[in-house]
C-alpha cells in the first residue's frame, strides 16, 4: 500500500493505493494518527487507487474515525468504488461514513 | 586435501618452471659464450702451433735451399772443371747431413768443361758415393724442367723413392752464366732431401687427444697424415670429392693458393671439427691442424654439465623449500578447513587450530575463532528466540484448539429433530483467526444459527471471538429475536472498544414448525439460498458491523423456507481463497460448484466445496479461516 | 679327402693342363688403364685359357717395345702409332687386340690463358710428350707453330704456370689436374679425336715371329685379356681393389678416385666406334688413317697390310 498526503486549503487529502489489509492497515493507522496529533483534523481519504480492503483495513478506518471524532474533526471518503465499495456496502460501512464521488466533492462539502 | 595439494603443486610448478627457464637461458648463454671464447683461444693456439711448426720447416728447408744457392753462386762465379766440381758437390754433401743426394745437371749445349751432363752424389750405407746418370730424359723431369722454365729455385712435388722407400723432395736451383741479355741458363743444382723429418715435426704437434695435423703439397697431395693410406695417395680434392664435401674442396683451393684460415671442418666419418691451416711458403705446402669439436668443447661441456647438475640440485632444493613453505601455509589452512567443516555440520564446540603465527594464515585463524564465537552467540540467541517463538506457536495452537472446541462439532447435533438438517465446518488459517458459527434452540421450535467473522487475526481477534460468541449465545437465548440479539451484543462489545475490534455477524432464527426464518445482518456477506428454482443470494439489508460503535440499529427480515430449501452461510475465507497466482476462488465459482455438487447430504456439500476451494488454492497457504454453515429445512414433522 | 675335393674344384676344366708361361709389358706403371689384364690375372682368367701370365712392371724408365724386341716380354701394350713405327723400323708386330678405340689425347689450357680455339695455340708454350705424333698432327692440321716444351710424366709444370697448355690423356692427366683443385669450368679442353685426329691407342702386340709360332696362343691371350676387361667393367669396385692393391705393392701413389675415373673412361674408350662392333677389334679405316698420317709425316715409308698386321692372314692359313 502507498500512502500520500496532500494538504488542501480546508482539508488534508490522504491518498491510499494498493491493498489495505492486516499487514498494511497499521501503517495507515499510524500515518493518519500522526496527521491527527499534528492537528490535521479535517481529512478526506481518497480511495481511488485502492484495490482491496480487508476487515483489518476496515478496522483501521474505524480506529482513525473514532480518534478524529474524539478530536472533533471531520472525515470524508472519496472515490469508494468497485470491490472496496462492495465491502463497504456489505459491512454497513457505507451507511456510517460520509462518502463522495470525488475528492473535489468532498472538499466542497467540507467548505 | 586436494586444494592444499593444489596450492603446493601450483607453487612448485610455477617456481620450478620459472627457475628452470632462467637457469636454462643462463647456462645456454654461458655455454655459448664459453664456446666463442674457446674458439678464439683455439684459433690463437692453433695459429701459434701451426706457425711455430711452419717456422721449423722453413728453417730446415731454407738451410737446404741456402746450400744449393751457395753452390750455384760458386758455379756462376768460378770455373769448375769436373774434378773440382765433384769435390765441391761431395764436400757440400758431406757438410750437410740433412741432404740425401746432391748434384749438378747441365744443359746439353753448356761449355764442355764437364764430361758428364749430370754429376750426382748420394749417401748410401753411410758412405757418399757417385751415382752415374745415363738417362738424358732427366731434362724433362720436374726437378730440372720446372726451375728452368720458371727461372727460380723450386721445390719439387714430393715423391716416393722406391729405392730407399722414403718420401723425398728435391730443391733445385737454376744457374746461369753471363749477365743481362747474355744471361744464359746452364743447369740445375739439385739437393734431394728426405722428408722423414717432416713426419717428426708434424707428429710432434700435439693437438688435444684426437686432434691431428696434416701436410699437403701444392697440388693438394697428402704428404703426412695420421692415416698412412692417405699419404701420397689422396689429394685434399679427391678426399673432398669422395666424401662429397664441397666445403673441404673450397678449403683445399684456398690452401693451394697459399692462404691461411680458421674454419669449421667436417672430418672423416662426419666428425665436426675446426681446422687451422697456414702455408709453408717456400715449398707451397700447407700445414693444417684439425681439432675435433667434441673434444674441444669437452671441457666446456663437462663444466656445463656440472653446472647444470648443480643447478638441477638447486632447483630441486628450491622445489623442496617451496613445498615446505606451501605445506606450512596449507597445513593450518587444511586444519582450519576441517574444523570449519565440523562447525558447518553443527558442532560449534569443534576446536579451531591454535593461532601459531602472526602471518595471514594466523590472522585468518584468528578471524575464524572470532567468527565461531559470534556464530555460537548468534545460535544461542536464535535458539532462545526460536524457543520463545515455539512457545507462542504452541500456545496459539492451544488457542486455536480451544477456539475450535467452542464450536459445535457433533453432527447431526439434534438427531431427534427431523424438521431440518444442519452441517457446519470451520478450517482455521495458520494464524489464530476469528471466524465462528453457532446454532442452538431458543425454545422448542426456534433454532438460532449464526455465522460470524471477527475482523483481523491473532490473539486479539481470538479473544474477541470468544467474547462475541459467548455473548451471542447467551443474549440469543435470552432475547429470541435476531435484531435484538445483535443490537444488545453490539452495545456490550462497543463499550470500551478503543481498538475498534468488530465482527460481521449473520444471525438467523428458524421456526422449525413453519419454515419461517427471521434474520438480521451485521455487515456479513449475504448467504445463499438454494431453492427448487435455483440458487440465489439472499437479499438483505446490510447492517453495520458489530462492535465498534454503540447503538447501531439492526433490522430483522424474514424468509420462508420451503421443505428442501437450503441456506448456505459462509465467510469471505471461502470466496477469497487464493491460489499461487493470487486468483480468488470467487462467488461465481462457488455458485457453480454448489450447483454441480451434492445437495442432499449437507456434509457432502460442505466437504465438496471445501475440496473445490483446496483444489483452487493448489497448495497456496490458506490466509483466512474457511467457514461454512448449511441448513436445510425438511418441513414440520406432520408435513 | 677334403683336400682332394678342393684341388679338383680349383683345377679349371677338371684337367691338369700344363700352363704356358707368358709375360705382358704394360705401357706404363700399374693403373686402371690396364685394369683388364690385372683382373684377368687375379681372377684366373688367363690360367683358364692355359696361360701362366706375368705382368711386368712398367713405368717411365721402361720401354715396352724394347722389351718385345729383346724378348723380355711376350706381349706389350703399345699405341697404334708406336706399333706402326716399330713395324716401319723392321720390328714386325702383330696386333692381337685393339683396346682403346680412339685417341684419348687432349690439350688443356687454363681459360685465363686466352686459348679458346686451335688457332690460339700459335706461339704458345705447350707441353708435348716426346715423339707424340697425334698432338703434332693437331698442330699441323691447324697450321699453328707452338713452342713445344718436352713434357714429362707429370703435369706439375702446367700446374705451376710454366706452360700455357699441356698434353693430357682423358683418362689420366685430365683428372690429375681436376684432382689438384682446378675446376673443369676453369679449363678449355681440346679432344684430338673431336678434331679428326683419330689415333687409336692401347693395343696388344706380339712379335710377328712369335705370333707365327702359336697364333692360337696369341688369340687365347687376347680373348682372356678382353674377358678380363669385361669382368672389370661388370665389377668395377673389385677391379679397382685389384689395381690399387697392385699399385700399393709397387709403392705407387694410388688414388682410388683417380683410378675409378680412369676405369670409367676406359670403358668409354673401349666402345667400338660402330654400333654392333666388337670390343678389341682394330678398325681398318682408323688403321689406314693412322698409316697415312705417319707416312705423310715421313715417320714410316710403308704401311703393312691390315690383314697381316692383325695376323688374320696367317691364322686363316
Amino acid at each position: 500500500m502507498e500512502f500520500q498526503v496532500k494538504k488542501e486549503a480546508n482539508a488534508t487529502v490522504v491518498m491510499i493505493t494498493g491493498r489495505m489489509d492486516a499487514v498494511t492497515a497499521p501503517q495507515y493507522e499510524s500515518s493518519v494518527n500522526e496527521l491527527i496529533t499534528g492537528g490535521d483534523t479535517i481529512i478526506v481519504v481518497d480511495f481511488d487507487g485502492l484495490d482491496y480492503i480487508s476487515s483489518a483495513g476496515l478496522r483501521g478506518l474505524l480506529v482513525t474515525a473514532k480518534l478524529l471524532k474524539a478530536k472533533g474533526g471531520q472525515l470524508r471518503f472519496a472515490n469508494v468504488k468497485g470491490t472496496v465499495r462492495e465491502v463497504f456496502d456489505i459491512s454497513g460501512f457505507g451507511s456510517i461514513f460520509q462518502m463522495d464521488d470525488s475528492v473535489a466533492e468532498s472538499l466542497a462539502k467540507l467548505a | 586435501m586436494l586444494s592444499s595439494r593444489n596450492i603446493a603443486y601450483k607453487l612448485i610448478l610455477i617456481i620450478t618452471v620459472c627457475s628452470v627457464t632462467i637457469f636454462a637461458v643462463t647456462i645456454g648463454y654461458f655455454y655459448h659464450s664459453s664456446r666463442v671464447t674457446l674458439e678464439r683461444e683455439l684459433e690463437e693456439t692453433a695459429r701459434n702451433l701451426v706457425l711455430a711448426s711452419v717456422n721449423r720447416m722453413e728453417t730446415e728447408l731454407s738451410s737446404i735451399g741456402k746450400v744449393g744457392e751457395g753452390v750455384v753462386r760458386s758455379l756462376e762465379t768460378g770455373n769448375y772443371p769436373e774434378k773440382s766440381l765433384n769435390t765441391l758437390l761431395k764436400g757440400t754433401l758431406e757438410g750437410n747431413t740433412n741432404i740425401y743426394g746432391f748434384g749438378a745437371a747441365f744443359e746439353p749445349d753448356a761449355p764442355n768443361t764437364h764430361t758428364r751432363p749430370v754429376n750426382y752424389f748420394c749417401r748410401k750405407n753411410g758412405q757418399i758415393s757417385f751415382v752415374p746418370v745415363n738417362d738424358l730424359q732427366f731434362r724433362t723431369h720436374d726437378w730440372y724442367q720446372i726451375p728452368k722454365e720458371l727461372g727460380k729455385k723450386e721445390w719439387s712435388e714430393p715423391y716416393f723413392d722406391t729405392d730407399v722407400e722414403i718420401l723425398m723432395t728435391s730443391c733445385s736451383v737454376p744457374f746461369y752464366d753471363g749477365a743481362g741479355d747474355n744471361r744464359r741458363f746452364r743447369g740445375i743444382v739439385v739437393a734431394d732431401v728426405s722428408l722423414a723429418w717432416l713426419k717428426d715435426i708434424v707428429a710432434s704437434i700435439k693437438v688435444l687427444k684426437t686432434g691431428y695435423c696434416f701436410l699437403i703439397s701444392r697440388n693438394g697431395t697428402m704428404l703426412t697424415h695420421p692415416d698412412k693410406e692417405m699419404v701420397m695417395n689422396e689429394t685434399v680434392f679427391s678426399i673432398a670429392e669422395s666424401r662429397n664435401n664441397p666445403e673441404l674442396y673450397e678449403i683445399g683451393r684456398k690452401m693451394v693458393r697459399g692462404e691461411s684460415g680458421f674454419t669449421p671442418y667436417i672430418g672423416a666419418r662426419g666428425v665436426k671439427s675446426w681446422m687451422y691451416y697456414a702455408p709453408v711458403s717456400s715449398t707451397g705446402w700447407t700445414l693444417a691442424v684439425v681439432f675435433p669439436e667434441a673434444e674441444l668443447y669437452a671441457e666446456v661441456r663437462a663444466l656445463t654439465i656440472r653446472v647444470a647438475c648443480m643447478g638441477c640440485a638447486g632447483i630441486l632444493l628450491l622445489a623442496l623449500a617451496v613445498a615446505l613453505i606451501a605445506r606450512s601455509i596449507t597445513t593450518p589452512l587444511h586444519e582450519l578447513a576441517e574444523a570449519t567443516e565440523e562447525i558447518a555440520s553443527g558442532n560449534f564446540d569443534a576446536e579451531l587450530p591454535p593461532v601459531r603465527s602472526q602471518d595471514e594464515v594466523g590472522k585468518l585463524s584468528q578471524a575464524f575463532i572470532s567468527m565461531n564465537k559470534a556464530l555460537k552467540e548468534y545460535i544461542r540467541n536464535l535458539t532462545e528466540t526460536t524457543a520463545a517463538k515455539e512457545r507462542i506457536q504452541s500456545e496459539l495452537k492451544v488457542a486455536t484448539d480451544i477456539q475450535l472446541s467452542l464450536l459445535p462439532r457433533i453432527f447431526p447435533p439434534f438427531p431427534d429433530r427431523p424438521e431440518f438438517d444442519i452441517f457446519a465446518s470451520m478450517d482455521p488459517a495458520k494464524e489464530v483467526g476469528g471466524d465462528f458459527y453457532d446454532f442452538f434452540f431458543i425454545d422448542d421450535t426456534n433454532l438460532c444459527f449464526l455465522i460470524a467473522d471477527v475482523a483481523d487475526k491473532g490473539v486479539p481477534a481470538a479473544l474477541y471471538m470468544m467474547v462475541a460468541k459467548t455473548l451471542l449465545k447467551s443474549e440469543g437465548q435470552r432475547l429470541g429475536e435476531p435484531e435484538r440479539i445483535l443490537s444488545c451484543v453490539n452495545n456490550i462489545l462497543a463499550a470500551d472498544n478503543d481498538r475498534c475490534m468488530f465482527a460481521t455477524v449473520f444471525c438467523a432464527i428458524l421456526d422449525t414448525g413453519s419454515g419461517v426464518v427471521r434474520y438480521a445482518n451485521a455487515g456479513h456477506n449475504p448467504p445463499l439460498i438454494m431453492e427448487s428454482q435455483g440458487i440465489r443470494y439472499l437479499t438483505l439489508k446490510s447492517g453495520f458491523v458489530m462492535g465498534p460503535v454503540t447503538d447501531t440499529v439492526y433490522e430483522a427480515e424474514r424468509l420462508t423456507m420451503q421443505p428442501g430449501d437450503t441456506l448456505f452461510l459462509y465467510t469471505d475465507g471461502v470466496t477469497e481463497a487464493k491460489n499461487s497466482e493470487d486468483l480468488l476462488y470467487g462467488e461465481s465459482q462457488l455458485l457453480y460448484d454448489l450447483q454441480q455438487g451434492p445437495r442432499e447430504n449437507l456434509a457432502d456439500m460442505i466437504h465438496h466445496i471445501r475440496d473445490r476451494v483446496a483444489l483452487h488454492a493448489n497448495g497456496a497457504p490458506q490466509s483466512d479461516d474457511v467457514t461454512m454453515v448449511a441448513i436445510t429445512y425438511r418441513g414440520s414433522g406432520s408435513g | 679327402m677334403i683336400l682332394v675335393l678342393i684341388s679338383i674344384l680349383l683345377t679349371p676344366d677338371g684337367e691338369a693342363a700344363e700352363l704356358k708361361k707368358a709375360t705382358l709389358m704394360p705401357l706404363w706403371s700399374t693403373q686402371a688403364q690396364f685394369a683388364g689384364y690385372y683382373v684377368a690375372l687375379d681372377k684366373g682368367i688367363y690360367a683358364r685359357h692355359g696361360i701362366d701370365l706375368t705382368i711386368l712392371k712398367g713405368g717411365p724408365s721402361v720401354s715396352p717395345s724394347e722389351h718385345l724386341q729383346n724378348g723380355k716380354a711376350d706381349f706389350a701394350v703399345l699405341s697404334l702409332a708406336a706399333a706402326l713405327q716399330q713395324n716401319g723400323a723392321g720390328n714386325r708386330l702383330v696386333n692381337v687386340a685393339q683396346i682403346i678405340q680412339k685417341s684419348s689425347m687432349m690439350l688443356i689450357a687454363r681459360k685465363t690463358s686466352g686459348i679458346r680455339t686451335p688457332a690460339d695455340f700459335q706461339g704458345r708454350k705447350v707441353g708435348v710428350w716426346n715423339g707424340d705424333l697425334a698432338t703434332n698432327a693437331f698442330f699441323t692440321k691447324y697450321q699453328v707453330r707452338v713452342q713445344q716444351i718436352p713434357q714429362s710424366y707429370t703435369v706439375n709444370l702446367f700446374l705451376r704456370g710454366g706452360i700455357d697448355a699441356v698434353s693430357a690423356q682423358w683418362h689420366n692427366e685430365y683428372h690429375t689436374i681436376l684432382n689438384s683443385g682446378i675446376k673443369a669450368d676453369e679449363l678449355n679442353i681440346f679432344f684430338l679425336d673431336d678434331h679428326g685426329i683419330r689415333f687409336p691407342e692401347d693395343g696388344l702386340y706380339i712379335l710377328e715371329r712369335n705370333y707365327r709360332k702359336d697364333p692360337a696362343f696369341a688369340a687365347s691371350f687376347a680373348k682372356a685379356s678382353l674377358e678380363g676387361w669385361r669382368y672389370a667393367f661388370d665389377h668395377p669396385d673389385e677391379a679397382l681393389d685389384i689395381v690399387i692393391r697392385t699399385m700399393k705393392k709397387e709403392h705407387l701413389p694410388a688414388n682410388r678416385l683417380h683410378q675409378k675415373w680412369m676405369l670409367e673412361k676406359m670403358r668409354d674408350q673401349m666402345k667400338p666406334r660402330k654400333n654392333g662392333g666388337e670390343m678389341g677389334q682394330l678398325s681398318p679405316s682408323d688403321y689406314e688413317a693412322v698409316g697415312l698420317a705417319l707416312r705423310t709425316r715421313g715417320v714410316i715409308t710403308t704401311v703393312p697390310g691390315f690383314e697381316d698386321f692383325i695376323g688374320r692372314h696367317d691364322a686363316q692359313q
